[in-house]
């Protein structure tokens, strides 16, 4: 390894790591989402023997290091199932899942949240279960999930750094290539931390616009 | 169970990595909890620029992924001229990322004493100094059991990171013997289970904890 | 000597304390009476200096309490017994007496003891030293907050609406405390809505209405038809305070 000063190049090297990065990020996010709802839904339906197991797979994601679940999905499902898994593949199933695991907790509390009152009131109106949930617990629900959903995102967004560990090439793998290359850990790292904070601060902030929009689309009005 | 005879040769060297992990853990938690009182009481301070330097070193410290955070400090520490071993400068990094936490719980422990005691204990006397550790500390430390813990929690699945930097704690033991095995998925789901069951049980600590701390603290 | 010279206190655009004069000697017993919010609790705050005075001066012993040191020893000559009790939740009875003296007067341990443990057999609650403030009554806890206050051996006495919080079988208890500190010569200022008790055992009675001190007349006289009485507000705050 030869010592080698920063080049302009090294800003397109940053853009990429960045792009890798973000997303996948919005990809798990979305698809983590998605799922976390899926087993919400899945969970307030009370599907016989579906509850305890969906209980216990997020328990186990949510507290248990990503590390580690990394490692689970990118060497020992390969191996288990004799399989081939790219990188970026294995990346964006762990995540997913992780994100799936606290994205589920948030709404499942959001769903409970509502009063049984309603709920009652909408049935005796002849509400069909899918309809309350549609039209009643769901817009109240996802007003109030929104605040925790944000820090969840934020945390999941630092989390997406250990992706780089198994060979993903993100901001952080570029952090590492540039270390090796121009031996000046305190610029490289600083600057890589500098735009994951960037990056943190401006997801949370719209994460607070969306808040604020959705909470005046639900009007609470008198109760 | 074949779980168990893959894991079994290798037990000791797991237990190993396991003993780093509670000692980086435990360690860690104490210098946390000591950088967050300071942080919180720097954060409480009338004073602008004490203030402002606490808020941004929670700040950054938060919205930071903490494998950059090691990286720079196990990089960047030998170019001071600090040569310390892998294990210490993770112990650093986890105790300087907790801190940052920590002062948050605390501040919001602060938060809930009752200025009526405050105003009390200024009244009899007691200096600033002696107002913090003798009434707003021991109450905020109190009250913020359960948070607490959710930070000594995530600093558990935290250590994990340090595998890697060379630290053979838990997770480091076991990247060793999923190589050896050739079994990445035995030891790995092995390991999965075992943090999750860590953080169960330290979970239940923690309640129990909180419950005998505030028998007497219940109500107003 | 406690002097309040002109004091101002403003909260904001409102002038809650207005010009206030004030002299306590050693040895006397000063009820402050009037409506909520005419600044009461106010005054005392100023005194024991948790609030900053906006205008004037208040001096206890000579000392001024707006500045550092004068703060000090202000506080080391006076002691404050509140309305919520404010006792430190996360200490025992025993503990909360003893903190300060240990503290503040440098007192050995055993000692600190001896005299909380003394201060609590004389309000009756010598077996409760061990008892944690969640465990007792209201009553009990205030009379622990006035042992508090004792244990520190101060010159002055400030009482802010002491049995306000109580329900009327434990103010009577805590009363009787107050009565006997009263008649040990104890310097007391004494904010109350207890107005017969403030006639039992005050040596003079100020009126607060809206920030002004209007009147300042020894307890007789402030009762007197010539007197207090030929004050209208007060006239009127009287018969109030009676029918409720």
């Amino acid at each position: 390894m030869r010592y080698a000063d920063f080049t302009p190049y090294d800003i397109v090297l940053l853009l990429q790591g960045l792009g890798v990065t973000l997303a996948l990020f919005i990809g798990t996010t979305l698809i983590g989402l998605a799922i976390g709802l899926m087993l919400a839904v899945v969970h307030h339906y009370r599907i016989p023997g579906c509850r305890p197991v969906i209980v216990l797979v997020t328990e186990a994601l949510k507290n248990s290091p990503v590390l580690v679940q990394l490692f689970l999905v990118f060497f020992g499902i390969p191996a288990f199932l004799h399989i081939r898994m790219t990188p970026v593949e294995a990346a964006t199933l762990t995540i997913s899942l992780n994100t799936a695991a606290f994205a589920f907790v948030v709404f499942r509390s959001g769903i409970e949240s509502i009063d049984r009152d309603q709920i009652e009131a909408a049935q005796v109106f002849g509400l069909s279960r899918a309809q309350i949930l549609r039209l009643v617990i769901a817009p109240q629900a996802a007003a109030f999930s929104v605040g925790p959903l944000i820090g969840i995102l934020v945390n999941q967004l630092q989390v997406t750094s250990l992706i780089s560990v198994i060979g993903v090439f993100d901001l952080t793998k570029i952090g590492n290539i540039l270390n090796l290359r121009t031996l000046q850990p305190f610029i490289v790292w600083a600057v890589i931390g500098l735009i994951y904070y960037l990056a943190a601060k401006t997801l949370a902030h719209a994460g607070s616009r969306i808040e604020a929009a959705l909470r005046k689309s639900v009007k609470w009005g008198g109760i | 169970m074949r779980f168990w005879r893959v894991i079994e040769p290798h037990i000791g060297f797991l237990l190993q990595g396991f003993a780093l992990t509670i000692a980086a853990c435990l360690i860690a938690i104490v210098g946390a909890v000591l950088l967050g009182a300071l942080t919180a009481s720097m954060r409480s301070s009338g004073n602008r620029w004490v203030r402002g330097a606490a808020n941004a070193y929670g700040d950054v410290f938060r919205n930071v992924p903490f494998l950059v955070q090691l990286f720079f400090f196990f990089y960047g520490l030998p170019e001071l001229g600090i040569y310390i071993g892998a294990f210490e400068t993770g112990v650093i990094a986890m105790s300087i990322a907790g801190g940052a936490f920590v002062s948050d719980v605390i501040l919001s422990g602060i938060m809930t004493i009752d200025t009526g005691v405050i105003d009390a204990a200024k009244v009899s006397g007691l200096s600033r100094v002696k107002i913090f550790t003798r009434i707003v500390l021991p109450i905020a430390l109190r009250v913020s059991v359960r948070p607490m813990g959710s930070v000594l929690i995530n600093l558990v699945l935290t250590s994990s990171i340090l595998s890697t930097i060379t630290v053979n704690e838990l997770t480091g033991a076991a990247k060793i013997v999923a190589a050896t095995t050739f079994k990445p998925f035995e030891v790995y789901a092995v390991l999965l289970v075992l943090y999750a069951s860590l953080t169960t049980l330290l979970s239940f600590a923690i309640s129990a904890t909180h419950r005998r701390l505030n028998r007497f603290m219940m109500g107003g | 000597m406690i002097v309040a010279e002109n004091v101002e206190k403003r909260f904001g655009d409102a002038l809650v304390l207005k010009r206030v004069n004030l002299r306590v000697e050693p040895g006397e017993v000063v009820t402050v009476l009037g409506a909520s919010g005419s600044g009461k609790s106010t005054l005392i705050r100023c005194i024991n200096g948790l609030e900053a005075l906006s205008g004037g001066k208040i001096t206890v012993d000579g000392h001024d309490v707006s500045t550092k040191a004068g703060l000090v020893a202000a506080r080391r000559a006076s002691a404050t017994v509140f309305q919520l009790f404010n006792l430190y939740p996360h200490m025992t009875a025993l503990r909360n007496i003893t903190l300060a003296p240990i503290e503040v007067l440098k007192l050995p341990k055993a000692e600190a003891e001896a005299r909380a443990r003394a201060l609590l057999d004389k309000v009756g609650l010598g077996a409760h030293a061990d008892a944690y403030p969640q465990q007792l009554s209201g009553g009990q806890r205030q009379r622990v907050g006035i042992c508090r206050a004792l244990a520190m051996q101060p010159r002055y006495l400030l009482l802010d609406e002491v049995t306000s919080a109580l329900d009327p079988e434990m103010t009577g208890d805590v009363l009787r405390i107050l009565a006997e500190l009263a008649a040990d010569g104890t310097t007391m200022v004494f904010v109350t809505h207890e107005i017969e008790f403030a006639r039992h055992i005050s040596t003079r009675i100020v009126f607060l209405e809206q920030g002004e001190l209007i009147v300042d007349l020894p307890t007789a006289q402030f009762f007197a038809e010539d007197g207090g009485l030929a004050v209208p507000r007060i006239r009127q705050f009287l018969s109030k305070m009676k029918k409720d």
